[in-house]
């Protein structure tokens, strides 16, 4: 606004006209009282002879701006004229403008959601999440316990609220359906600032146990029931009736990121919270109070954590962490560092298409000299020689972002239809007005500096005194651009190749199974249906029964959950015992357990180490026996044989009787949690509401799924079901490396085309400004490989010191990319020579055209020319 | 600036010019010099001066700055460039030429 200001009175300056003319009134006045006229008279016949003083001010308005129109059209004359005369460097330039623009906006609307754009909470800013690190979760959580303590001794809060970990449970409106539930205090949405679209919050007293129960539903889940009257009516949750009291928003979504469909009150029982061995899990969440910042609370609420630290079980104790972040870094966590480095990635692809244009620009201006030189000697002025580049690198930039939103609208598009799963909240990126206005702020400020460097090249005095070529001056500046371009595509590229080679890594790493030929089928029961044991046993039996008719039981088995994923089940290794012991283990972690039927290793292929696996008969009487993956036999026994030991798990003692290979457990990225495996017993008392049957055929996952739905629904027409190959899952959860390789890849491809162009250019204008020396040393005996040595010279220590600078600026930031890795050091030496030596081989085929070309000048014109 | 004021204000633009190629004044004062040197026979509209002297200020014919009066009084004095000079003398003589041209036809009969 106040550059407004200045352009105004720098150019309208209506205060000067105004007072111009008051002086002139003046003087009239002054004029006709010295005549003898009465003041009043003096007056009026002043203003009678001044006429009409408005319309006077805007009459000089008007020379004003009709001089700027007539100039501004001129300019646009001028510009379109030398665009029709050289359409080649205007497309090029439009081209780098719209790679460049198109990609930063892009990316940018990709991580936008993520790491910029406000939470959808007021003052989203202070809210925070908090609680302990330990191996029991991936993030954070407190206990009851500890919970309420925090609550009433912490300063630093303005509002403290707790849920339990959202689950799924069965809600019957209209029809019954299974949705994502959340168990929350009665202040949950108050701590967020957050009032129900419809109806109202919970109360305080439906939050004390045993009170009659409420329910807030989400808007999508109220609006398929479809009935408009649904606040106040009643619904079924999980067999207890619960009165609707209001709706949530449409925009809400949990702090965590969940689906929520149903909101019920935690009703939090503080005495048994507060019982010694009480291990109740929460989330919380916290909003900052006023002038309190993350780092400020995280100091304020240490020693509280220290303090509860007591709740913690024992054995876990020296593994646990206080964490206390902010609620964004909570939702994106490992997201974040992926959204910088691409965003840092497109803003050096931006800085390299600017570069380039600026040299295109650079060589043309050079061309323009005479013209621009030819023009101030016959009066323009500077400032309006500058307003002429102005209008065109306006012009640039507007066709610019244009182009460059379109193209990023291309790339969305295609991104989201490669790698769906490729991005966290990759669905919620789109094109829109905050975008928009980030791509018409690069463009402008792109397009500004690229129109203004030239010109002030251009017009500096020295250069415009004359107007002959001779004084071509040969300028650093166009190399010094250069050496940068090759240092920014060198980091680009060799970026890239360390995500292709973390991705080959991912893709060649082993699970520990044989997925191929491997089809999945989950079966989900409802708790309310299957409460009775003795019923959900008489299920699972009968589906295991008729499933394994289809193949041989070397070929078919159950379990409750299938590599690679893991985390379903586990437990501390300090909550297991070995020998009769009751000591607990030390070593720490997470170990991975599954209940599994006899046939699982042979149908899965993991292979049996020693001892053996186990029978068909044991799975009837009483639990005997227990197997161990090779890790945690390791991790518990040593060298020792496992054989014949005896482990408790939380069931009473379990023979060891074998050890099977490890297998992916936590994704394919992170390393192993050990794991074991117990039996599936035919009694059911450990059987919960999923089963995932195994096959090992070549048949088809649409026929067996057609199979598999008659048998499913033969038992219970009711229970859904999902077949899913598991070579297809493998592939998908490679989804985010092979995004992230792809994006670095297509912008270090962009970044190496930039550069190459951009090095052609730089070796054909140098070779251009060299034509007569170049002549006249082909005249003098010169071969052509002495010639293009001579251009070369001019090039290459730009090319040396652009890769220097390049390497130094990879292993500046190498370590901020290890943690998106997989198995690749940043530090690679054989892929950081590799990049190096492509960047190399592209610079000198860039040259070598050009130099050959320049090389063939035929002396005898060159020299008559001159 | 439109067309059709092309005499009148071409006219006015002799006036300025030679008014300034006297001394330096401001817009009162060559109002006052057009008045007086006309002896009343030529009264302008003063407003209508200050649209022409901004634009001939833009076309570099002459140049204006502030100054203080001889009564202490802020007012803006123009100069004649030397474009204003030359654009004087072509003008005047293409004013005398017309002008005597047209009287001669009048003086026909």
């Amino acid at each position: 606004m106040r550059l407004f200001a200045w352009l105004r009175r720098r150019f309208f300056p209506q205060d000067d006209w105004r007072e111009e003319m008051e002086a002139h009134l003046e003087m009239r006045k002054a004029w006709n009282r010295d005549c003898g006229m009465p003041d009043v008279l003096a007056d009026t016949e002043a203003r009678k002879k001044f006429g009409n003083q408005t319309r006077a001010l805007e009459s000089v308005r008007d020379v004003y701006w009709a001089r700027w129109i007539d100039e501004g059209l001129q300019d646009l004359r001028h510009t379109l004229r030398d665009w029709r005369r050289h359409p080649n460097l205007f497309l090029t330039i439009l081209a780098t403008l719209m790679l460049g623009i198109g990609a930063a906006t892009a990316i940018f609307s990709l991580v936008d959601p993520l790491l910029f754009r406000p939470l959808p909470y007021p003052h989203g800013e202070r809210l925070v999440s908090l609680g302990y690190t330990g191996p029991i979760d991936t993030s954070e959580f407190l206990l009851g316990g500890s919970y309420l303590t925090w609550r009433d001794e912490q300063q630093v809060l303005s509002a403290f609220t707790a849920m339990r970990p959202a689950g799924e449970c069965d809600v019957n409106l209209n029809r019954p359906v299974r949705v994502p539930c959340g168990l929350v205090e009665w202040n949950f949405l108050r701590t967020f600032e957050i009032f129900p679209a419809a109806g109202r919050d919970f109360l305080k007293a439906e939050d004390s146990p045993g009170a009659p129960l409420t329910a807030i539903l989400s808007h999508r889940f109220a609006e398929t029931a479809g009935d408009r009257g649904i606040v106040g009516s009643v619904v079924e949750v999980d067999g207890s009736k619960a009165r609707v009291v209001g709706i949530l928003p449409s925009t809400f979504v949990m702090p965590q990121l969940g689906e929520v469909d149903v909101l019920l009150p935690a009703q939090l029982n503080e005495a048994a919270m507060r019982a010694p061995n009480a291990t109740m899990f929460l989330r919380a969440f916290g909003r900052l109070k006023p002038g309190v910042n993350v780092r400020a609370a995280r100091e304020a609420m240490t020693p509280v954590f220290r303090k509860t630290l007591q709740d913690f079980p024992r054995s876990l104790r020296s593994e646990a962490g206080f964490v206390l972040r902010s609620l964004r870094d909570r939702q994106i966590e490992e997201a974040k560092a992926a959204s910088w480095l691409l965003m840092l990635a497109v803003l050096f692809l931006l800085a390299m298409s600017s570069v380039n244009v600026i040299n295109l620009l650079l060589a043309r201006s050079e061309a323009r000299r005479e013209e621009f030189a030819m023009r101030l000697a016959l009066g323009a002025g500077y400032w309006r020689l500058l307003r002429q580049s102005f209008t065109e690198s306006v012009l640039y930039g507007s066709l610019g972002a244009a182009l460059g939103m379109a193209f990023a609208i291309f790339l969305l598009r295609s991104l989201s239809a490669m790698a769906a799963g490729g991005f966290l909240r990759l669905e919620a990126a789109r094109v829109d007005g905050r975008v928009m206005m980030f791509a018409v702020a690069i463009s402008l400020l792109c397009a500004l500096t690229v129109g203004s460097i030239p010109t002030l090249h251009l017009l500096r005095p020295e250069l415009l005194r004359t107007w002959t070529h001779a004084t071509a001056r040969r300028s650093r500046l166009r190399q010094m651009l250069l050496s940068l371009q090759i240092a920014f595509s060198l980091l680009l590229l060799s970026g890239s190749l360390l995500f292709m080679r973390s991705l080959l890594n991912l893709e060649s790493s082993k699970p520990g199974f044989a997925p191929e030929n491997l089809i999945a089928v989950t079966v989900n029961v409802t708790h309310a249906r299957y409460s009775q044991p003795a019923k959900l046993a008489a299920f699972h039996n009968e589906l295991e029964r008729r499933l394994s008719l289809l193949l041989p039981a070397r070929l078919f088995a159950v379990a409750d959950s299938l590599p690679p994923s893991g985390r379903t089940h586990g437990r501390p290794l300090a909550n297991m015992f070995v020998d009769g012991s009751h000591e607990p283990l030390k070593n720490g972690g997470m170990v991975a357990f599954r209940y599994v039927t006899p046939g699982y290793f042979k149908t899965m292929k993991i292979p049996v180490l020693s001892g053996t696996v186990f029978s068909e008969e044991q799975r009837v009487g009483k639990e005997s026996a227990v197997v161990l993956s090779d890790a945690l036999a390791r991790r518990i026994f040593g060298r020792e044989s496992p054989l014949g030991r005896r482990i408790e798990v939380g069931s009473g003692w379990l023979n060891v009787i074998g050890v099977v290979g490890d297998v992916k457990n936590s994704g394919l990225e992170k390393p192993s949690d050990p794991e074991y495996y117990r039996l599936r017993m035919r009694d059911g008392i450990q059987l919960g509401y999923t089963a995932t049957a195994v096959f090992r055929t070549t048949m088809s996952a649409v026929a067996i799924d057609r199979w598999a739905k008659k048998q499913v629904a033969a038992i219970d027409p009711t229970v859904p079901l999902q077949v899913v190959a598991l070579p297809e899952r493998l592939r998908s959860l490679n989804d985010r490396p092979r995004f992230l390789a792809l994006i670095m890849t297509t912008l270090a491809l962009a970044a190496v085309l930039l550069a190459a162009v951009g090095l052609y250019g730089v070796v054909s204008f140098l070779a251009a400004s060299r034509k007569r020396e170049l002549g006249l040393r082909a005249a003098l005996g010169a071969s052509r490989k002495n010639l293009i040595a001579v251009i070369e010279k001019d090039v290459l220590p730009w090319v040396l010191a652009g890769t220097a600078l390049g390497v130094g600026g990879e292993l500046l930031t190498q370590r901020y990319i290890r943690s998106l890795l997989f198995d690749v050091s940043a530090a690679d030496v054989k892929i950081l020579a590799l990049a190096v030596a492509l960047m190399l081989l592209i610079a000198v085929l860039a040259c070598w055209r050009p130099a050959v070309h320049a090389s063939k000048v035929d002396p005898a014109i060159t020299l008559r020319v001159e | 600036m439109g067309r059709r004021t092309d005499t009148l204000a071409g006219t006015l633009e002799l006036l300025i010019l030679k008014a300034l190629a006297r001394t330096p004044n401001h817009g009162f004062g060559i109002a006052l010099h057009i008045e007086g040197a006309s002896e009343g026979l030529l009264t302008i509209e003063e407003g209508s001066l200050y649209p022409a002297l901004h634009r001939m200020e833009r076309e570099k014919l002459i140049r204006g700055s502030w100054s203080v009066t001889e009564n202490a009084r802020r007012a803006k004095l123009y100069t004649l460039t030397t474009a204003g000079q030359k654009r004087l003398e072509v003008i005047e003589a293409h004013w005398l030429s017309t002008a005597k041209g047209v009287s001669k036809v009048l003086r026909f009969a």
